[in-house]
């Protein structure tokens, strides 16, 4: 009984906590909805006096919030299909051998890992535009946002194959598989899960990719949702409900994803980040 | 011919492929570009000579004339408060959050992923999101400050130069916070239980427990979460060109955004990559200490 009591006095305690954190989100939610006269309010009203969900329409009509989220979806596609074509091969290997070779490789990605996007823009911008690379706005950023992500993606999957049982693999060969029979039938099944988990996590940090973009591609139609928000936010704008609107649309596919796949994206990053 | 393809099928060579289109692609678009960043930094470059692959040396002009930028020292302590106070914020935020969900009650699983929303979302909507609640005049945050009594009057944190750093300080620290707590949960689920039994049966209290058990057996996890803490607010470049773009006089202004405003907005190609180069070693050494703190973890 009381010890029912601490259960869900703890369990209050922590939604308290929960709804302290995550109160910057219901702002923007709440922020959206206001009239432009409303969002002004002294003191700030926290529900809504007459929600305008017309706000959504408007938003995604005059911004053209259409073209930013495709190019968005392209780029984010694109890296999420070349990291995972490559590193999942990669993650494969590393996680199969133990020697110093594979030590030396795993040392080298994590120091690509770590380099900040912000400071390797301008060597990759200026090796673009000498290979002819910025003609494809689009794609550069693809490349370059892949070579960033890769390591993470690597040593989050690594960790995966890492827990499939070597015998598996081992009793594949003896039935006489090849390694490439073995590997694609046998390994890659079970570590499905951990590849899907990690995909999808690249796939939503390019999603919101700002710095690569906002640097290589020049041509608003190529843009994504990120620079063109960032357009959007001059510095005396006093339309905060249009961006918040703005910001809703581009952010909540994303949760939905993220609240669906909660427990499985949680359960990969700690098993994953720290080894 | 046979046997490589043998090889590919059925050897070595299918490990060889695999790690190495992988390892060809990194270095491609990620270790030549740090190679070339060295090297430019001590090239001039200009926008006449950008995309010429042969550009006069000038030594160590670029950096010399960096050092002597007004602006160069008042951007690295920027830079050093800026990394100092968003690490220790989100650890002590984090690593407190880790503790009371580590009381295990029902649901506790379930409320502490709910916070890792923060870092899924892009950094340019976090900005904009803090944009506003950290507005002036009608920021619902001055406004809970006020009514708690802890301010008289409203703070401008993007437009005052006093303030300027800490609002994009205080939202990394709520970026980043979620990310410290479920990698510290992690260090804390792996402590034994009757370890906390013994000593309570000794008689230790809650906060001796928490100095002399939890505390010594966290350090290769709080020295991990510490340098990856390093690294993650080393990247931060979203919040800055969302919040307050380096203003207002430099007041916010980062290596890290300095580095690309100097590249993309000035066009000084050379200056820009030689701040990068002294940034990128710092970060590498950070690095370091983190596979160190981790290495029996890496060898699993």
């Amino acid at each position: 009984m009381t010890s029912n009591r601490i259960q869900y006095t703890l369990l209050g305690i922590a939604v308290i906590f929960a709804l302290v954190y995550l109160f910057p989100l219901y702002w923007m939610y709440v922020t959206a909805l206001k009239s432009g006269t409303e969002i002004f309010a002294i003191p700030p009203t926290f529900v809504p006096n007459e929600p305008n969900w017309g706000v959504f329409g408007y938003v995604w009509e005059v911004r053209g919030m259409g073209k930013f989220l495709w190019n968005s979806l392209v780029i984010a596609t694109g890296t999420m299909i070349i990291t995972a074509g490559l590193g999942t091969g990669c993650a494969y290997v590393l996680a199969r051998y133990r020697n110093v070779w594979i030590d030396v490789a795993l040392f080298l990605i994590l120091m690509l890992q770590v380099l900040p996007a912000s400071l390797m823009i301008t060597p990759l911008f200026v090796g673009f535009s000498q290979i002819g690379l910025l003609n494809t706005p689009r794609f550069a950023v693809i490349l370059a946002v892949s070579a960033k992500a890769m390591p993470f993606f690597v040593i989050l999957v690594r960790a995966t194959f890492m827990a499939v049982p070597g015998e598996l693999e081992e009793a594949a060969l003896v039935d006489g598989n090849s390694r490439v029979g073995a590997f694609v039938s046998i390994v890659l099944p079970l570590a499905k899960n951990g590849v899907l988990v990690s995909a999808i996590l690249i796939f939503m940090q390019a999603f919101g990719e700002f710095v690569y973009s906002k640097s290589i591609i020049q041509d608003v139609n190529l843009q994504p949702a990120s620079v063109g928000l960032n357009a959007f936010m001059g510095p005396n704008t006093i339309e905060w409900n249009n961006i918040m609107a703005y910001a809703t649309i581009y952010v909540t596919p994303i949760l939905a994803a993220f609240v669906l796949l909660q427990q499985r994206i949680v359960a990969g990053l700690t098993s994953g980040a720290l080894k | 011919m046979r046997r490589i393809m043998m090889s590919v099928v059925d050897g070595k060579g299918f490990d060889l492929i695999l790690v190495g289109a992988a390892l060809i692609f990194l270095f491609l678009f990620s270790g030549l570009p740090l190679l070339y960043n060295i090297l430019m930094s001590f090239q001039e470059v200009d926008m006449f000579s950008l995309g010429k692959f042969f550009r006069p040396f000038v030594g160590l002009d670029n950096y010399r004339a960096l050092l002597s930028q007004p602006a160069f020292w008042p951007i690295m302590w920027n830079t050093i408060v800026f990394v100092t106070c968003s690490i220790g914020g989100q650890f002590l935020v984090g690593f407190s959050l880790a503790l009371f969900f580590n009381l295990n009650f029902v649901g506790s699983t379930f409320i502490r992923g709910l916070f890792l929303v923060s870092w899924v979302m892009p950094g340019l909507v976090v900005g904009a999101i803090w944009n506003w609640i950290l507005a002036g005049d009608f920021g619902v945050l001055n406004y809970f400050l006020e009514n708690l009594g802890i301010i008289d009057e409203k703070i401008f944190w993007r437009s005052d130069i006093n303030y300027s750093l800490w609002a994009v300080i205080i939202t990394n620290i709520w970026l980043g916070t979620a990310f410290n707590m479920i990698l510290l949960s992690v260090g804390l689920a792996g402590i034994p239980e009757d370890v906390y039994e013994a000593a309570e049966l000794d008689g230790a209290n809650a906060i001796q427990r928490l100095w002399t058990i939890t505390l010594p057996m966290m350090r290769s996890t709080i020295g991990a979460v510490v340098s990856l803490g390093l690294i993650f607010t080393l990247q931060q470049f979203d919040l800055f060109a969302a919040i307050t773009s380096g203003g207002p006089a430099n007041s916010s202004n980062v290596a890290q955004y300095w580095a690309w405003e100097l590249s993309f907005r000035q066009y000084d190609f050379a200056k820009g990559a030689a701040i990068s180069t002294l940034m990128i070693f710092f970060v590498m050494f950070a690095a370091i200490v983190y596979v160190r703190s981790t290495k029996h973890e890496v060898r699993g």
